[in-house]
């Protein structure tokens, strides 16, 4: 028996009420992804990328259709069941980073295991060697904001990474970096999820970056309007 | 125009709920100030209304300066040169009740059904010869079943003559008759020192000015009556005159040389201004007290102001750029604080009114026990008071608002600080507070020395205000001191989200003091007030325990409305000193006296019964055996804690009374505690005073039981002489200790409600500030939950912070609390009230107040929390 797609889009719509008009953010798109899959999802700004890659992480719910990760339907879940499929199954990456200000680099790492009561020992010794892992051990005791963008986003991935998921979603990780700051994000991000077996959807709308995924799904509208393997497959 | 309708108007109706609280923080601070200011303006304005209603024409007095003067000198000041009409007057305030006398009235008013007395009246007596120039009895027949009370002149004069020629008649105002459905022939059962005394209904006054005063309940009788029936024969209140005004001052001058000490020559505003003075202290405390509520919400707008100015940095930015100069930048926030302040200001002054009527209720009620004012329901809405209210609303608002607007205007052009990434604007000058909040620690220590050392008594408030300026300060300091020690032990107990929420208190360490600097105030008045009322309360209960040793006392009912005009009969005193198991009877009688301007008591009292059963207890710590035997040899005085306070007199010194057989000097033989009045009182003994105020009335009673006989038996006898006809309060010991205390605490409800206000609006602040920190950390709240928080988790997280701001601001209050606690008790009480507090600082009281700010700060989360565990992660990613 096949095992079940890491990410799969079923008919997904998503609308937006913004006052009385409606944006139509996501729709209609149905598409799968393997498990271990190195996937970039391209389009222009309001093409409908991040809404997708929320409603992969769970943190946003389709009007219609149906996401599932690793085979369970999402819509299924209810709060609790997403946030702990989130802890245990999903790691996001974020374009600003998002790592907390008043937390050191290693704190910010271990975050995730901590909300889900991991020791704190355990904890931070796992956030040790994955700040080993992306280059960031002698910045394991910085302030976010003492770092650089490259470095934070790092830290970002580390902190994705953390509780070992299944799926590591980027959104526009490479947005605020410079561009040798880029490459070396994109690069740990492909070598670490694979290290991991992780499966990695990255949306960006830089052709650098997509370049690296092994398959590039482009959007326009909220539709899929290709879907190709690169040269990586 | 355009652009602050654009720019600083709007956002206010784009964040409804923020706008709210901030509208609401300043109409509460508002509202409290008008309710208080209003409801003692109204009760004086009551009074005043009520002397010129009862003077009519009069433009020159002749005033008792105690329990009346001599009839006699009437005759002589109606014989003054340019005296054009001269009244003699008798006034007395009664119990009442409609109806005539009922058979078998119970002894115990009240008691057992029996009647109750709940009008209280102010009964004059005129002569109605004399009165046509002074236009108060202007009076109608009033016939039963006329319907119509409109009088023809020939009625009135008839109505007149009846009450001349009827014994016991009087006129009542429309309103009384019509409260009660009384008419003409009716009867009015008026209490003359306990003995109910039916009045015949003979008129009705016609004078619209009476009808407003005491709210209608005056009455007039013919003056021979009053006298006859309140005892007061051979005795005048009052001599109204109307002089040519040119001759008005020669006239006083006149009166000066030919009046005894008793009676004064006065304006007629004279009065009013007296009782101004006397209560004037109690006025300004509540008044202080009211600021503090406002004081609390100038932090809530602070804060308000500021992360507005912190969330529309980029917008700033932008407007700079486009050419807009700094100054039309803070210009622009002033006009948004300006809205808050007109919207918070109105509906403070709607609110302010409509908590007023509840204030008068209970202030008025404090003025009648404390300055025997009358009590009045009719609020009058003084104008000056309202716009001082709306003045101090929005200058609150615009005070708070200045420094964000000048921050704002100081933002750089083009600005484009990532929203939420730093959610303070810049780095608090700690160290600079801290120096400030040690300046201005030691100007309350130097105006507290100096307040102490020179007696003004603003000194005290001003030593309060650095008190608490000083303690909002530390908030900084503490606020970043909670958050390092309780994130360890946070996390330990409570997860990562609990050190998450202690953290975020550093995060946002400007926002989060403003808030703790608010309950500091409003925690630290709360905790002073407690300990300062706990201690005086205590002081008053030892004092009574310790010094009243009556075990009966024994008073006509009525005795506080009608005061001085109230007298037992001897054989009734003496009868009581011939029951069986009685020890020895004290006796009381008073006279309130007027010395250096200043209203104070004379009292007569036995003290060869105090000396031999009593306890007295005197600030030189002296036995008080010897103090009274002393007294008693050299015919000499004891005054009062806040009688030596007021007139600076002390043990030894020669004190000149103006007693009604002329000024009398007499030698201070002792200070005793005593804290039944702050007007202050000159005790001596009975014989003393029977000599120098001709006068040897008994007011009320204190029997002394011997030991083994049983007081209560002693009651039943008592009750037994005094016979049906007179109404008695009959009280032991232990009844009149806790009716000191019911007036005690009930003084102070009015201090509690303030301070509840206060509270409320502190809380306001954490609910406000919160809310919108948890708006503004938003994309990190998203990014906990994208990262496995559950709702659960963050909801701990902002309930956890909002706790811990309640903690830290309980604390600190607690700190500031004991210092404003000896300040209002060593200083402010002192310097205004002459007392002596014990101070007791209690533990209980402040671990209550921080279990109480704790649960009431994290309630007070409870609306952020959810709103923060309840906003999709995706929205508040999506906001950047």
């Amino acid at each position: 028996m096949n095992a079940p797609a890491a990410l799969e889009f079923e008919n997904v719509v998503k609308r937006f009420a913004f006052g009385e008009t409606d944006v139509l953010a996501v729709d209609g798109v149905s598409l799968s992804i393997a498990p271990g899959e190195f996937t970039a999802i391209v389009g222009r700004s309001g093409s409908g990328k991040s809404t997708l890659l929320n409603l992969a992480a769970g943190i946003d719910t389709p009007t219609s259709g149906e996401v599932r990760v690793d085979g369970r339907a999402l819509a299924s879940l209810d709060d609790d069941a997403l946030t702990k499929l989130r802890r245990d199954r999903v790691g996001v990456v974020y374009q600003f980073f998002h790592l907390l200000p008043g937390l050191d680099v290693r704190e910010n790492v271990a975050l995730p295991l901590l909300l889900g009561r991991a020791r704190q020992s355990d904890a931070l010794a796992r956030a040790d060697a994955l700040l080993a892992e992306v280059g960031l051990a002698p910045r394991a005791r910085a302030l976010p904001h003492t770092l650089s963008g490259g470095e934070m986003q790092r830290a970002a991935v580390a902190r994705a990474l953390v509780h070992e998921p299944r799926l590591l979603l980027a959104d526009e990780p490479t947005g605020n970096l410079d561009t040798r700051a880029a490459a070396q994000v994109i690069e740990l991000l492909r070598d670490i999820g694979a290290r991991h077996g992780a499966t990695v959807v990255m949306v960006t709308h830089s052709l650098e970056a997509a370049a690296a995924a092994a398959r590039v799904i482009e959007m326009r509208d909220g539709r899929v309007v290709a879907d190709r393997a690169t040269a990586r497959t | 125009m355009t652009i602050t309708r654009w720019l600083a108007l709007r956002p206010l109706l784009r964040s409804p709920g923020r706008t709210l609280a901030s509208v609401l923080g300043v109409a509460l601070g508002v509202a409290v100030f008008v309710a208080i200011r209003l409801a003692s303006g109204s009760a004086l304005a009551a009074f005043s209304d009520t002397v010129d209603a009862v003077t009519g024409r009069s433009n020159l007095q002749v005033v008792a300066r105690g329990d009346g003067f001599d009839e006699t000198l009437y005759t002589r000041v109606r014989a003054l040169p340019g005296v054009q009409a001269a009244a003699p007057v008798v006034q007395v305030t009664a119990l009442a009740r409609p109806g005539g006398l009922r058979p078998a009235a119970a002894v115990t008013e009240g008691a057992d059904g029996g009647p109750r007395y709940d009008e209280t009246l102010l009964v004059l007596g005129l002569d109605a010869f004399v009165e046509a120039p002074f236009f108060r009895m202007e009076l109608a027949s009033g016939e039963r079943g006329k319907g119509s009370l409109s009088a023809s002149e020939g009625e009135a004069a008839a109505a007149g003559l009846r009450l001349l020629a009827e014994p016991r008649t009087i006129a009542i105002t429309r309103t009384l008759a019509t409260r009660h459905g009384l008419h003409v022939g009716d009867s009015l059962t008026v209490l003359a020192s306990g003995v109910p005394t039916p009045m015949s209904i003979a008129a009705v006054i016609e004078s619209e000015a009476l009808q407003q005063a005491m709210g209608g309940n005056v009455v007039i009788t013919d003056i021979a009556t009053a006298q006859e029936v309140f005892g007061r024969e051979g005795r005048l209140d009052r001599v109204d005159l109307l002089v040519a005004p040119e001759r008005r001052d020669s006239v006083r001058a006149e009166l000066g040389r030919l009046l005894p000490p008793t009676a004064a020559a006065e304006l007629p505003q004279g009065r009013t201004k007296q009782v101004e003075n006397m209560v004037r202290a109690f006025a300004l405390n509540l008044t202080a007290l009211s600021f503090i509520a406002v004081f609390v919400s100038t932090f809530l707008i602070f804060n308000t102001m500021a992360m507005s100015v912190v969330r529309r940095r980029r917008d700033i930015g932008v407007l700079r750029a486009l050419g807009m100069t700094r100054g039309a930048v803070a210009r622009l926030w002033l006009s948004e604080a300006a809205a808050i302040g007109v919207l918070g200001s109105a509906l403070g002054l709607l609110l302010g009114t409509l908590l007023a009527r509840g204030a008068l209720r209970v202030v008025g009620r404090t003025l009648t026990d404390l300055y025997l004012v009358a009590q009045t329901d009719s609020l009058r809405l003084d104008p000056f008071t309202l716009s001082v209210g709306a003045g101090l609303g929005l200058f609150a608002t615009l005070g708070s608002a200045l420094l964000p607007a000048l921050e704002a205007g100081a933002t750089a052009p083009g600005a484009t600080l990532r929203q939420g990434q730093r959610i303070e604007s810049q780095p608090l000058p700690l160290k600079a507070l801290g120096v400030a909040a040690a300046v201005s620690l030691a100007l309350m220590v130097a105006s507290a020395l100096w307040t102490m050392s020179t007696h003004i008594a603003w000194g005290g408030f001003a030593s309060a205000f650095f008190a608490i300026v000083g303690f909002s300060l530390l908030a900084p300091g503490a606020t970043l001191a909670m958050s390092s020690l309780a994130a360890p032990l946070a996390g330990r107990l409570g997860g990562i989200e609990a050190a998450l929420g202690a953290r975020a208190l550093r995060e946002a360490v400007a926002r989060a003091s403003t808030v703790v600097a608010a309950l500091t105030v409003a925690v630290g008045m709360l905790v002073a007030l407690h300990v300062m009322v706990g201690s005086f309360r205590r002081t008053v209960d030892t004092w009574i325990t310790q010094t009243i040793k009556g075990d009966l006392y024994v008073e006509p009912v009525g005795h506080r409305t009608s005061g001085s005009a109230t007298s037992l009969p001897p054989e009734l005193v003496q009868g009581a000193r011939d029951l069986p198991g009685v020890a020895a009877v004290d006796t009381y009688r008073g006279t309130p006296i007027t010395m250096n301007g200043l209203l104070a008591f004379a009292i007569g009292i036995d003290l060869r019964v105090q000396r031999d059963h009593g306890h007295l207890s005197f600030t030189s710590g002296e036995d008080a055996h010897a103090v009274l035997t002393r007294a008693l040899e050299s015919g000499g005085v004891l005054v009062s804690e806040s009688f030596a306070h007021r007139h600076r007199v002390k043990q030894g010194d020669t004190l000149t009374l103006p007693a009604a057989g002329g000024a009398a000097r007499v030698r201070v033989e002792g200070v005793l505690f005593d804290y039944s009045t702050d007007a202050g009182a000159v005790l001596m003994d009975a014989a003393t005073y029977a000599k120098l105020w001709n006068d040897d009335r008994t007011e009320s009673l204190a029997l002394y039981v011997k030991p083994g006989a049983n007081a209560d038996s002693v009651r039943m006898a008592f009750v037994a002489l005094c016979g049906p006809e007179r109404l008695m309060h009959v009280t032991p010991n232990a009844g009149l200790r806790r009716r000191v205390l019911a007036v005690f605490d009930q003084t102070f409800q009015v201090t509690w409600a303030l301070q509840g206000i206060a509270v409320l609006v502190a809380v306001l602040g954490v609910v406000s500030t919160l809310t919108a920190l948890v708006l503004q950390r938003g994309r990190e709240i998203g990014m906990l939950r994208a990262n496995g928080a559950t709702r659960a988790q963050v909801r701990r997280m902002v309930l956890v912070e909002s706790g811990l701001l309640g903690l830290t601001g309980s604390l600190l209050g607690c700190g500031a609390g004991a210092v404003l606690a000896v300040l209002l008790v060593q200083v402010i009480n002192k310097q205004f009230f002459g007392w002596t507090v014990r101070f007791q600082l209690e533990p209980g009281i402040m671990l209550q107040a921080v279990a109480l700010m704790v649960v009431v700060s994290a309630l007070a989360g409870l609306f952020p929390a959810q709103l923060a565990a309840g906003r999709a992660a995706a929205e508040a990613m999506r906001e950047e």
